[in-house]
C-alpha cells in the first residue's frame, strides 16, 4: 500500500514538475476575420479587418507560481501566488512562454480574444460596466486572476479589460513594446481599458502593472 | 452748526470719506494671503501648500505648513541600520558628486511640472554611511511632519536623487528647501521635500499618505491620464512609469 502512494505522489509530482502543469487552461480561438483598431464616439471606426488562423491563448494572465516554475529566483508576498506576476521584462516574458512550447501573442491575437468578431469595445460588449475596476486607491491592488467575474470575453478569456497590462510581441512607438488590456488611471479614478487601447512600454522596464499571457 | 448724534455733520462726512478712502487702498494696495510670495499664511517665516502666483506652473504641496527651514542651522540626520550615522551639514551635502536631469513630477492628483534638478545619487551617500545588509528601505522625516518610505531598489534606482537645486537656482522653501527627494517614476507623494532625516530600515513602513489616506505604499505612475500645468492642463495619457514623451 505504502509503495503504491509512493507511487501516486511520485508520478503527480513528475506531472506538476515536468509536464508543466503549471500552466493554466487555454482557450481555443476561432479563425477567421475580425475588426482590429480603434473606435472612437467623434471619428467612428478607425479599424481594420484582420484574417487570423486558429490560435489557443491562456485563459488567464500567468501567475506568479506559474512565473516561479520557470524562473525559481522569482520572489513574491506570501498569499500572491496566483495574482498575476509582474515586473517581468518584455525578453523574460517571452523567455517564459517559448519553455512552455508557446509564445507571446501578437497584438492582433490578442486583441480577437479579447474582442470576438463582433468589433465590441469591451470584452463583455459595448457599454462601460457601472462598477469600478479597480479599487479607490492610487496604486496597483492585484488580486487573484479570474477575480472579476464581469471582466470575461466573448470566448471565455479573462482580465483582459482591467487587471494587470500584458505585454505583446509586437514593437511599437521608438523600439518600445505594445501591451494591452489593463486599468486606466486617473487620480484615484480607474476606468477598464477598450479593447483597441495599447501603451508603449521599453522592453527592459519592469512594472508591477504589468504582466502578461501566452498563446500557442 | 448741525450735529449727527452729538457730532457735528463736518467731523462725520470727513470721517465717511476717510474710511472709504482707507478701504480702497486697502484693497488695491495690501497683499492678500495668495500674493504674500507664496507663503501659506501670509506670514513670511512660514511655508505650506501653494498654487497662486509663481507656483501656477508648479503647485506646492505640504502635509502641514512649517517654520521656513534655516539652511545654517540644518543638518540632514542619517539614523538606523548603517555603520555610520552621522550628521551632514548643507555645504558637505553640496559637495557630494553631482548629477543633474530634467524630471516630470507627476501627482497623484492628475498635474504633472517639469523642471531640471541638480542633486546627487544616494549611492555617493552610501559611501560615507555604509548601509548593513539588514537595511531594505529609508524612512525619510520631513520639516512639514511628513514621513515617507522608500525601498533601496527604488532609491538606488538610476533616475531617483536627492536634489538641492531646481532650475539652476538653489530650492526654494516651497520646493523642499534645503533638500528633496525625486522619484520621478512614482507619483509625487513618494518625493518628499524638506527633509531633515534619514532612517535606514528593514522591511516597509507606511508613510503619511499611505497611513491615512486611500494612497498605496508603492506609488508607482500607472496608465492614464496626466494634466501638465506646463502644457494648460490639457490632458495626455501616459504609459506609466517616469514620463519622458513631454
Amino acid at each position: 500500500m505504502k509503495i503504491l502512494v509512493f507511487i501516486i505522489l511520485f508520478f503527480s509530482d513528475f506531472a506538476f514538475f515536468s509536464l508543466k502543469v503549471f500552466a493554466g487552461p487555454m482557450v481555443q480561438i476561432p479563425e477567421g476575420p475580425f475588426l482590429m483598431g480603434e473606435i472612437l464616439a467623434e471619428e467612428g471606426v478607425n479599424g481594420k479587418t484582420v484574417k487570423l488562423p486558429s490560435f489557443q491563448i491562456d485563459q488567464f494572465e500567468v501567475t506568479n507560481q506559474e512565473f516561479q516554475g520557470e524562473f525559481p529566483f522569482h520572489h513574491f508576498p506570501l498569499g500572491a501566488e496566483k495574482h498575476p506576476v509582474c515586473h517581468v521584462t518584455w525578453e523574460e516574458a517571452n523567455v517564459y512562454c517559448e519553455r512552455l512550447g508557446k509564445r507571446l501573442p501578437s497584438e492582433a491575437q490578442w486583441e480577437k480574444a479579447a474582442r470576438g468578431t463582433d468589433g465590441r469595445i469591451f470584452p463583455w460588449g459595448i457599454k462601460k460596466k457601472r462598477r469600478g475596476a479597480h479599487p479607490p486607491i492610487s496604486g496597483m491592488t492585484k488580486r487573484i486572476v479570474g477575480f472579476n467575474k464581469k471582466d470575461v470575453s466573448v470566448y471565455g478569456v479573462r482580465d483582459m479589460s482591467a487587471s494587470v497590462w500584458e505585454w505583446v510581441k509586437d514593437e511599437g512607438l521608438n523600439e518600445r513594446r505594445v501591451a494591452k488590456g489593463g486599468v486606466w488611471n486617473e487620480h484615484l479614478d480607474y476606468e477598464y481599458s477598450k479593447t483597441f487601447d495599447r501603451i508603449f512600454i521599453d522592453p527592459d522596464k519592469r512594472f508591477i502593472f504589468l504582466g502578461f499571457r501566452c498563446v500557442k | 452748526m448741525r450735529k449727527i448724534g452729538g457730532i457735528q455733520r463736518r467731523v462725520f462726512l470727513i470721517g465717511i470719506l476717510m474710511g472709504t478712502l482707507g478701504f480702497f487702498v486697502g484693497m488695491f494696495k495690501t497683499k492678500t494671503c495668495a500674493q504674500a510670495s507664496g507663503d501659506f499664511f501670509g506670514r513670511e517665516e512660514y511655508v505650506g501648500k501653494t498654487r497662486k502666483g509663481r507656483f501656477k506652473k508648479f503647485y506646492v504641496q505640504y502635509f502641514k505648513p512649517f517654520k521656513r527651514v534655516d539652511g545654517d542651522k540644518w543638518k540632514l540626520k542619517i539614523t538606523g541600520l548603517c555603520e555610520n550615522p552621522q550628521e551632514i551639514d548643507l555645504v558637505e551635502i553640496k559637495k557630494l558628486s553631482k548629477k543633474t536631469q530634467v524630471s516630470r513630477i507627476k501627482c497623484v492628483e492628475c498635474w504633472s511640472a517639469k523642471a531640471q534638478w541638480e542633486g546627487f545619487h544616494i549611492s555617493h551617500l552610501h559611501e560615507k554611511v555604509r548601509p548593513l545588509p539588514d537595511a531594505e528601505g529609508v524612512v525619510f522625516r520631513c520639516a512639514d511632519s511628513y514621513n515617507e518610505y522608500l525601498p533601496l531598489n527604488d532609491l538606488t534606482h538610476e533616475r531617483a536623487l536627492l536634489v538641492h537645486t531646481m532650475n539652476k537656482e538653489p530650492l526654494s522653501d516651497e520646493h523642499g528647501f534645503p533638500l528633496r527627494v525625486i522619484v520621478p517614476f512614482k507619483y509625487g507623494y513618494k518625493s518628499p521635500k524638506a527633509v531633515l532625516e534619514m532612517e535606514y530600515v528593514k522591511g516597509f513602513h507606511l508613510g503619511t499618505w499611505s497611513k491615512i489616506g486611500p494612497y498605496s505604499l508603492d506609488g508607482t505612475i500607472l496608465p492614464g491620464y496626466d494634466h501638465p500645468l506646463d502644457m494648460g492642463k490639457k490632458r495626455r495619457k501616459i504609459f506609466g512609469g517616469e514620463i519622458f514623451d513631454y
